[in-house]
């Protein structure tokens, strides 16, 4: 162990870009310096912070869960809305909204409402005129928690100017949102009968033809193939599904809609129209007849001897990996298709935004080093997008046990060493405090773990048991060796050397390692935490104590070892108590 | 604020795609897909500028 100690408020330059040994400050940002989008960003983390423990007992058949799906649909849809509409308009509030301080007494008032909301959560419902009465009661303490947080982070007085300034936005928004809820969820009609839209919307054509699809292509691979088109039931004798009006195509086919729309919309000026308007159907296309070759693959695995491998890993990975291969085909490809190409000169698509202008001061700026050189995005992200594609791979490939596991390490392996020249540049000391970090971590996610019950049961040890011993013992090291190297590098690469930056500035390379904002802390710390599911907290919590080793000198080996001792307690608890759903 | 109107536009989404538990997308797998998704068209993006 080594501790390069370095002066207060200096820091060496550990970026992958070769900077000069400017003096860089740590810049604390005063909150009522806060813009309008810091503003919102802290809301929606309050929002979530309060909504996602509670969740379990407040909502229940009281609508609780409709009125919360409208709500983040529509506030995500006005905000989008708005700022096209009235960029202007957003700007200028957003630079008056820094000049007033947050108010603690509304976030006071907030607990209050929030308390009563509490309260009538606890008090059970029925059909009586009582119980109407307290769950409109529950509502007007829920939607009133809501509107005093808001008023905390911003003046109301704001909030109206820019809803008026926006005109119908809200109108558009709020309808969208609605109809969105009303096409996705299932509605009770009050007389015992239940609107389902999957079906009363009538799918059925389109059904029809996924059917036909997928019919067509078994008859390439199957010689005998089942398809009764009145149950919708498609496979072989020894193994067949139902091809439901939900897994007909529709959720990829929607998904990718809002993808080119937003895509096609938000880099616009790097498009000719109307011509670029046609990617946004072909782009659907493609993922519907995606959706056909998914449901004939999972078909043709079952067939192949492998039904928990079909309706397990790949049923629900398969969705997933072909939208987002099909969304980065879309951004790929039309990058080189001149036909659809504006003639004006590409804007910088990820020019600094709202994040860097809302600081208080700028960073010392280092020479900036050219892009031509190297891309420091991918260095920084690739390891952990290898992680990520690897891991969907392996779990489509698995049923309950994930076999395929050394994938992750292999693939974080790769592209560690393809960029081993760039991570060289890196400082790789660390010092007491890092070790200091990671035990730390690992008594609050032991903690965390018994405080918030129990977890679903792992799958691994039986898994395990199933394997002969060189297959059990191969993968137990490869898991042990990607939770203790390949693991911890790669997201302390991305969350704290890349993302803590990035999220302040697009030129994230010409900040010092030490450089953050409060409100680029908490965002990928949490965004850390969210990728860790149900310990979404102790990885928050994880993300946090990381980040506070990886800033103070700014190297990214202490957070690497604070993450590398976290995970070795982690696995030797998994290992000696066996313990299989900590990992 | 691309980046940010395109998070809300997923955010806005994302609260659909958990509302039903249903086939063709796991909304248990919607947080790794979507990291996955946004991060390789952050590296698709930068790599545009050399």
């Amino acid at each position: 162990m080594r501790d390069t100690e370095q002066k207060p408020g200096v820091s060496r330059d550990n970026g992958l870009q070769s900077t000069s040994s400017s003096n860089y400050h740590f810049i604390h940002i005063h909150h009522s310096s806060l813009g309008l989008t810091h503003r919102l960003i802290l809301f929606v983390l309050l929002f979530a912070a309060e909504w996602i423990p509670i969740t379990h007992f407040v909502h229940k058949g009281r609508g609780g869960g409709s009125f919360l799906y409208i709500a983040v649909a529509f506030s995500s849809l006005f905000m989008a809305i708005a700022y096209f509409r009235s960029k202007d308009s957003f700007q200028r509030i957003s630079s008056q909204v820094k000049k007033t301080p947050i108010r603690w007494s509304f976030f006071a008032y907030h607990l209050v409402a929030l308390a009563a909301f509490l309260g009538f959560s606890s008090i059970p419902t029925g059909s009586n005129p009582l119980s109407y009465a307290i769950t409109a009661l529950w509502y007007a303490a829920g939607v009133l928690a809501i509107v005093l947080a808001a008023c905390a982070f911003v003046p109301a007085v704001l909030v109206l100017e820019f809803v008026r300034t926006t005109g119908y936005a809200w109108v558009y928004a709020l309808v969208a949102a609605i109809v969105a809820w009303r096409v996705t969820i299932y509605a009770s009609l009050g007389n015992g009968a239940v609107w389902n839209p999957a079906i009363d919307l009538s799918w059925k054509p389109a059904t029809d033809l996924t059917f036909t699809l997928v019919k067509g292509l078994l008859h390439l691979f199957l010689t005998q193939v089942v398809a009764d088109r009145a149950t919708m039931t498609i496979g072989s004798p020894k193994f067949n599904v139902i091809v439901s009006p939900w897994c007909a195509g529709f959720e990829g086919t929607a998904l990718m809609l809002v993808f080119s729309v937003a895509w096609v919309g938000y880099f616009r000026r790097e498009f000719r129209f109307p011509h670029a308007l046609l990617l946004i159907p072909a782009g659907m296309l493609v993922v519907w007849l995606s959706n056909a070759l998914r449901i004939t693959a999972l078909i043709l695995i079952g067939v192949a001897g492998a039904p928990n491998v079909a309706v397990g890993g790949f049923h629900s990975q398969a969705g997933w990996i072909a939208f987002n291969c099909v969304a980065l085909g879309f951004a790929v490809v039309t990058r080189h298709m001149p036909w659809f190409a504006s003639n004006r000169v590409a804007p910088d698509m990820f020019a600094p935004d709202v994040f860097a202008s809302s600081v208080s001061s700028q960073p010392a700026q280092a020479p900036l080093s050219t892009h031509a050189v190297h891309n420091a995005t991918a260095a920084y992200l690739t390891p952990f997008l290898a992680i990520l594609a690897a891991a969907m791979i392996s779990r489509a490939a698995s049923g309950s046990f994930e076999w395929l596991y050394p994938l992750r390490f292999v693939a974080a392996a790769a592209v560690l060493w393809f960029f081993r020249s760039e991570y060289s540049k890196l400082d790789w000391h660390f010092g007491w405090y890092s070790v200091l970090a990671g035990f730390s971590v690992f008594g609050i996610w032991l903690g965390l773990d018994v405080m918030t019950g129990t977890h679903a049961p792992s799958a691994i040890g039986a898994g395990l048991a199933s394997l002969p011993s060189p297959g059990r013992i191969a993968w137990i090291v490869f898991r042990t060796a990607a939770a203790v190297v390949t693991v911890p590098i790669a997201e302390e690469l991305a969350f704290r050397g890349f993302l803590i930056r990035r999220l302040s500035s697009a030129d994230f390379e010409s900040l010092s390692p030490r450089y953050y904002t409060y409100v680029a802390l908490l965002v990928s710390s949490v965004a850390f935490g969210l990728l860790h599911g149900e310990r979404w907290l102790a990885g928050t919590a994880a993300g946090l104590i990381y980040a506070a080793a990886f800033l103070r000198r700014g190297r990214i080996g202490d957070a690497v070892v604070a993450h590398g001792i976290t995970n070795a307690l982690l696995a030797a608890t998994v290992l000696t108590a066996g313990k299989w759903d900590l990992w | 604020m691309k980046l940010l109107g395109m998070a809300l536009m997923f955010v806005g989404v994302a609260s659909f795609a958990s509302a039903v538990s249903v086939p063709e997308i796991d909304p248990g797998s919607a947080g790794s897909a979507v990291a996955l998704l946004s991060g390789a068209l952050l590296v698709i993006r930068s790599s545009r500028k050399k």
